[in-house]
């Protein structure tokens, strides 16, 4: 194909977009909703992933050890489990620190008490391992493993605050799904009606085409390129208000919901435009394509 | 340079508009092709463009069997029809010299060539003061001499024509066939559809007569034989 049939495509394709005015207006703005719409989940999906992500970082296991075991024994262990891949972090937790945190838990201020106590540590043969995950799916492996450890006597789970994570995140992703393929299937419907109309006002030149002989491509390529144009514009306008609201949507749930602050944990603004800003404008693209290939398929014939 | 083999083509609500044609014309003929409504001549036409598919047989546009020919190749071997219809079907929007342009334009002609190309067509359909005009400011003749040169302006090696008189009062039919045959002397091969008895008759030529989708007479120099 030479560069200029390329051109004249395209400056064909922008020509129907403005001939077939209120119908290209419409299927923008159903672009642009149903964009908005994944567009938003998409962000909510990311700070929820960001902020479960900080929280499976602090949900973890304990391994309680026998009474025999040396502090080299569970030292070695700790650098084998620093080695796997699922494992964000451990802290070895000795006996004398655990009585120190317990100390601070329980008794602070009051320090007068446990008196005594000192040397003769109530928590003797409680030293611990504290382990964090990077993914806490992978956590069930992990312990049976560890339970078959000669040197551990117990390991304490947080299996259920695990599962509760898992599932939300798995909701979420599940609602998303379902959300795009619903407005997945409304966008490529207005855009084949869209370009079914542009058609039809150039039926007449399509015909003269037709019959002179020109190639398949001169005669479509117009209308995949008013698709293509339709989605990359719908795509367009909600990246443009979500990339100048969203640090004010943000500012105004911290203030509204103070209680969540310490929970919620926000990515800033960039850094979602980077995923956002392609992701979107290849959807809307490919929508409008697909969209208006589905119409030439079953209109423009040879 | 055309052949028909035997061609039949029964349409989908059981119209059977061409029953085992088969004829043949000659690089550089000038043929009619007349007979009445229901007659098959347009479906001659349209399979001859691959509008439509026939039921069976054979149909050769310069050496190859279009009835064989994948959607892909159809645009080349209508590059090598030139059609005029009976409506004109120009592009009330274009003007003359646009109108033919873009034949040319959209068989992706370089702009060089499109720019020495149209005046040549123009100047011989007999246009070239019109060519700014747009086809509603010109008389029926004038714009079937605009759709003539649009039709020619890839330099197609057969011109076919579909009632080209049909809408036009004698005098000026008179005019656009004689520019079909100054077309056909200059190499060109000519196949006009009609139904026009005076002039068929007055031209001498070659006619097909066709009648409920058979081919009833082919005669050299011949006259309008179908009688309603």
């Amino acid at each position: 194909m030479r560069i200029k049939t390329l051109w004249y495509c395209l400056i064909e394709g922008i020509k129907n977009l403005f001939k077939n005015r209120l119908m290209s207006l419409a299927s923008i703005l159903t672009i642009v909703a149903s964009l908005f719409i994944v567009s938003i989940f998409y962000s909510i999906t990311v700070n929820l992933n960001h902020t479960l992500d900080e929280f499976e970082h602090n949900i973890g296991i304990a391994i309680f050890f026998e009474e025999n075991v040396t502090e080299n024994e569970i030292l070695t262990l700790k650098t084998q489990l620093e080695a796997r891949e699922e494992v964000y972090e451990v802290t070895y937790v000795s006996e004398k620190q655990a009585w120190e945190d317990f100390k601070g838990d329980y008794f602070a201020g009051r320090e007068d008490l446990l008196e005594g106590f000192d040397e003769d540590n109530p928590l003797v043969g409680s030293a611990s391992l504290q382990v964090l995950f990077d993914d806490i799916s992978k956590q069930d492996h992990l312990i049976r493993l560890l339970e078959s450890e000669s040197i551990v006597r117990h390991v304490k789970e947080a299996r259920e605050v695990a599962a509760i994570v898992e599932n939300f995140n798995d909701l979420v992703a599940y609602i998303s799904l379902a959300l795009i393929v619903i407005l997945s299937i409304i966008s490529l419907f207005i855009i084949s009606n869209t370009i079914r109309l542009g058609i039809a006002l150039r039926k007449r030149e399509i015909n003269v085409m037709r019959y002179i002989g020109a190639k398949s491509m001169m005669i479509r390529g117009p209308f995949i390129v008013e698709g293509a144009l339709i989605g990359v514009i719908g795509a367009a306008i909600p990246l443009i208000a979500i990339s100048n609201f969203y640090d004010r949507v943000i500012q105004s749930i911290m203030t509204q919901f103070y209680l969540l602050n310490d929970f919620l944990v926000f990515i800033p603004v960039e850094q979602l435009m980077v995923q956002l800003t392609p992701i979107m404008l290849i959807s809307g693209a490919a929508l409008g394509i697909i969209g208006s290939r589905f119409t030439i398929g079953r209109y423009l014939k040879v | 340079m055309i052949r028909l083999e035997n061609v039949s083509k029964t349409y989908p609500n059981g119209v059977k508009a061409l029953d085992d044609v088969s004829f043949s014309i000659e690089k550089g003929e000038f043929v009619f092709i007349v007979g009445g409504s229901g007659s098959g001549k347009t479906s001659i036409i349209k399979s001859l463009m691959r509008e439509i598919k026939v039921s069976s047989g054979q149909i050769y546009v310069e050496g190859v069997d279009i009835t064989k020919l994948s959607n892909r190749k159809v645009p080349k071997l209508r590059r090598n029809l030139g059609v005029v219809f009976q409506d004109f079907r120009l592009l009330q929007n274009m003007s003359v010299y646009q109108n033919i342009a873009f034949a040319l334009r959209v068989t992706e002609t370089p702009t060089r060539i499109i720019r020495k190309t149209v005046p040549t067509l123009l100047s011989m359909v007999g246009l070239t003061h019109k060519a700014k005009m747009k086809p509603y400011q010109l008389s029926g003749g004038e714009q079937q001499r605009t759709a003539l040169a649009r039709a020619l302006a890839n330099n197609p090696p057969i011109l076919i024509a579909d009632e080209p008189t049909g809408n036009l009062d004698p005098k000026i039919s008179w005019e656009i066939m004689r520019l079909l045959q100054d077309i056909n002397m200059r190499g060109t091969t000519v196949v006009v559809v009609t139904h026009d008895r005076e002039i068929v008759d007055a031209m001498k030529k070659r006619v097909i007569t066709l009648k409920h989708g058979r081919v009833i007479k082919d005669i050299q120099r011949g006259d309008y034989g179908y009688e309603n």
